[in-house]
């Protein structure tokens, strides 16, 4: 697949986000922050 | 697309955002006693009703309910989960009394009062009673309704979302309410979940935790209203089956902040994560709320229809007074 800018290929990653519903974006991008401050405090940064 | 491409068309918008931000930080922090994420709405607003949103900016400002849904699931980690649970079934209560009451009241002033007809007086029943514009575009798709009647309605909600986003901090301070009685009337009262949070955050944090979680509450009832309007209109449109409606009007960020919340007060994070998970969650507000700013539309708003205007303004002064003398008597 080819995107009409610049012509790169298209991303399997921009296109699965893209085609999340808002809500799901939100729930994975908090579990995400959380996810990096659990890994924060194993690794003695909280 | 490529990441890299797909991320560059959002940066300007972004960086007007990060700029309102920054710009509300440091003006909250110049004046005692003013909140940032009042004044982010107020930066987004005057930006947006005079030079306005430059073209390139678009994408990346309309991220902003993104930022806002993520900003909520991470208010998970400030719940303490057993005051919310203490007040749960009178919130609840009251939740599920404002809906189910709000959207009869607002049928019958619309249609009885000011003889409104088709589709309009269910879109605004539904963008007051649960959760504004996306209730009426959500609500509209059900009953198949005219692109026209979706538009006015939502510029309907849109006019109240300005207007009780000033008024209630204001009128919450003048009647002296607490934290979380005046979060809880804001939750049950108001309209769209950006102002809901941003009245609350207003009045003080605590009110803002009781808002939106309130807020959240009504905003997981649009799929069983959903349901209930498909049915009340079966002679008008096909419709999705039950459950599969339900469950795709379902906000699925809701989960999010239960699963924060649920992880939050399991002890596995520790109070600094916490806090930094706090301080990440009111930097999303600020961004949402400069970008709420920037789609306060005044101009627009003057084209909103008088009979739509009478009937939603009734139908608010009755709900909030109703559900002010609930909050005081039960909370």
């Amino acid at each position: 697949m080819v995107s009409d800018t610049a012509g790169q290929p298209d991303s399997p990653l921009v296109d699965r986000w893209t085609a999340l519903d808002r809500g799901w974006q939100a729930l994975a991008l908090g579990l995400g922050v959380v996810a990096v401050h659990a890994a924060g405090q194993v690794a003695g940064v909280f | 697309m490529g990441v890299a491409a797909a991320a560059r068309s959002y940066v300007p918008g972004l960086a007007l955002l990060a700029g309102g931000a920054l710009l509300s930080q440091v003006v909250a922090g110049a004046v005692d006693g003013l909140q940032p994420l009042v004044v982010a709405v107020g930066v987004g607003a005057l930006v947006g009703n005079t030079v306005g949103t430059p073209e390139a900016a678009q994408p990346g400002v309309g991220v902003d309910k993104l930022f806002l849904e993520t900003g909520i699931v991470l208010l998970g980690a400030a719940v303490v989960v057993e005051e919310f649970l203490a007040a749960g079934p009178t919130v609840l209560g009251l939740v599920v009394a404002a809906v189910g009451g709000g959207l009869l009241l607002a049928e019958l002033i619309a249609r009885g009062l000011f003889r409104l007809d088709g589709t309009t007086p269910s879109l605004l029943a539904a963008g007051a009673s649960i959760c504004g514009v996306s209730a009426v575009v959500a609500i509209g798709r059900v009953l198949d309704a005219r692109g026209s009647a979706i538009t006015f309605a939502a510029a309907t909600v849109l006019l109240f979302d300005a207007v009780t986003l000033v008024a209630f901090p204001i009128a919450g301070e003048w009647l002296g309410l607490t934290g979380r009685q005046f979060g809880v009337w804001a939750g049950v009262s108001m309209f769209s979940t950006g102002p809901v949070a941003a009245a609350g955050f207003a009045h003080s944090p605590e009110a803002g935790q009781w808002a939106t979680v309130t807020k959240l509450a009504r905003n997981s009832l649009l799929g069983g209203v959903a349901v209930a309007y498909s049915l009340a209109y079966t002679a008008r449109s096909a419709t999705d089956p039950g459950v599969r409606r339900l469950w795709a009007e379902f906000p699925k960020f809701l989960l999010g902040f239960l699963a924060v919340a649920a992880i939050a007060n399991s002890g596995l994070l520790s109070p600094a994560a916490l806090a930094s998970i706090g301080r990440v969650s009111d930097a999303l507000f600020t961004l949402a709320f400069v970008g709420l700013g920037l789609s306060i539309r005044l101009r627009e708003m003057r084209e909103v229809g008088g009979a739509a205007v009478g009937a939603v303004l009734v139908h608010l002064l009755a709900v909030s007074a109703l559900a002010l003398a609930a909050v005081r008597w039960l909370l």
